[in-house]
């Protein structure tokens, strides 16, 4: 079993960005798109994750596994909830409103009526932009980023030595314990262990998990124990840790984090101070449904 | 037998964080990631960032061996892994709510003496239970905030199917890996 990482060099615009200021923009992007209900400021937010997200020179057949996962979620939050039922717009979308199909319409030469509001369609679209704002930035993090700099990013943003270093060592364990799991389960196999049968209950087919589950735990843990007698005979924790992968600040990376700031400012005033926080349908899209 | 008594005598610290519980964090990150990312191909279908993970007691193990902050780390990093191996992205409400998940048995650690005893068992069981509905609720509240969703949603769309899935492995495999564990602390004198 190989474990890939997904990332890899592509000489993009965000390659050259430091990791701490690509988290620091992504974290503004998340808190600003999460503040507004606003047309017009999502808009404004979703366009600058398109852009954010074409800088990274990332193809669909890499990014496709995510997209799914994504499509899944939307489906359900929005065709599902939003449109068909019309539960997801509760509490932000007023009651009542001006429908699509105020006559019904014929589906099938039967005579259908639909509760869908013009007013329930714009939250739709609302909901759209400010999860595919969202995904469009956290969704290319692990095609962008190398591995090798996650403790170190995570350091240099704040996070404890310690914290870090677990983060570090972590990337390190994937692909020893990836190669553990296959042999276990390449020798449950071999003693008759089905893991894929359809037999039993459901506690059953949790049970029939354990044979592979406890042998690759229990290993991992012995293991290690001489890890940590290693790292303790080596010094680990007695002086302040110094990194392989050092980062270092160019001047455009001040400028990316600027704009994050300015832009999660900018919103949060609107938002906040200017009465743009709540849900509101443009006029245009009613002269749509006339 | 001595290394038995021995761990019987001995006052768990919660939460210290020394080399062995760094790497123990680091391990059970790196195995919650890889058991996740081999059991992905069971998603559940029409559920919000739901999939079926096996996987979930590793956090809540890691937790009741060796304190919260293993537990935390364990489920809040080996998510953070897992979504980067499968190419999922980076989804922070539900990266806390996996460390919760790990958290809560992890608080329960101290009254935990002999891992095969029925006592600590029923503890293990019910920091289960509060740990999947303080972590897996926090996370699908979450969605409220992030996605706009209505609390109907985020009960059903994305609380229920993570919590029953989630509650249910943790319940039958949990008390698995307790009496296994004991038997190689019994063994090695841990």
């Amino acid at each position: 079993m190989l474990v890939a990482w997904n990332y890899r060099y592509r000489n993009s615009l965000i390659d050259r960005i430091d990791p701490r200021a690509r988290f620091i923009f992504s974290f503004a992007v998340l808190l600003a798109a999460t503040s507004t209900w606003n047309p017009l400021l999502l808009a404004i937010i979703f366009i600058i994750s398109i852009l954010w997200y074409a800088s990274a020179k990332l193809s669909w057949q890499e990014t496709k596994r995510g997209w799914l996962m994504i499509s899944i979620l939307l489906f359900t939050m929005i065709v599902v909830n939003t449109i068909i039922t019309g539960g997801g717009a509760g509490g932000v979308v007023p009651e009542g409103g001006q429908l699509v199909w105020p006559a019904g319409f014929n589906l099938f030469g039967r005579h259908v009526t639909f509760g869908l509001t013009v007013e329930r369609l714009w939250f739709a679209v609302a909901q759209l932009m400010r999860i595919l704002s969202i995904s469009l930035v956290f969704i290319m993090i692990p095609y962008t980023m190398d591995s090798r700099a996650y403790g170190v990013t995570f350091r240099k943003l704040g996070l404890p030595d310690r914290l870090a270093y677990t983060m570090e060592l972590s990337f390190r364990f994937i692909p020893t314990l990836a190669r553990n799991f296959q042999v276990t389960l390449d020798a449950q196999r071999a003693r008759g262990f089905e893991l894929d049968s359809v037999k039993g209950g459901v506690f059953n087919k949790i049970k029939r998990i354990a044979p592979l589950i406890i042998p690759v735990t229990m290993n991992a843990i012995v293991s290690s124990e001489d890890i940590a007698n290693a790292m303790d005979l080596r010094g680990f924790g007695q002086r302040k840790r110094t990194w392989l992968y050092e980062l270092k600040f160019h001047w455009w990376d001040y400028v990316v984090i600027g704009f994050a700031v300015v832009l999660l400012a900018v919103v949060l005033y609107l938002a906040y101070g200017r009465g743009m926080r709540l849900f509101e349908v443009p006029q245009w899209w009613y002269g749509l449904f006339k | 037998m001595y290394s038995n008594e021995v761990t019987k005598q001995e006052k768990k610290p919660l939460w210290r964080f020394g080399t062995k519980e760094v790497v123990y964090a680091a391990i059970g990150a790196a195995l919650y990631a890889v058991v996740t990312w081999a059991f992905n191909v069971w998603q559940i279908p029409g559920a919000g960032n739901v999939g079926i993970r096996p996987a979930v007691v590793i956090p809540m193990f890691f937790g009741i061996a060796f304190g919260p902050i293993v537990g935390f780390i364990t489920g809040f990093v080996g998510n953070i892994l897992a979504d980067l191996i499968s190419g999922y992205g980076f989804w922070i409400w539900w990266d806390l709510g996996n460390g919760i998940m790990g958290l809560l048995p992890g608080l329960f650690s101290v009254l935990i003496i002999d891992f095969k005893a029925g006592r600590s068992i029923l503890f293990a069981e019910i920091s289960v239970v509060l740990g999947v509905l303080l972590g897996m609720g926090l996370a699908a509240i979450s969605e409220m905030w992030v996605s706009g969703a209505d609390m109907n949603t985020v009960i059903f769309a994305n609380f229920l199917p993570a919590f029953l899935t989630n509650i249910a492995w943790g319940l039958v495999l949990l008390p698995l890996l307790m009496v296994a564990y004991s038997a190689i602390v019994t063994q090695s004198g841990r």
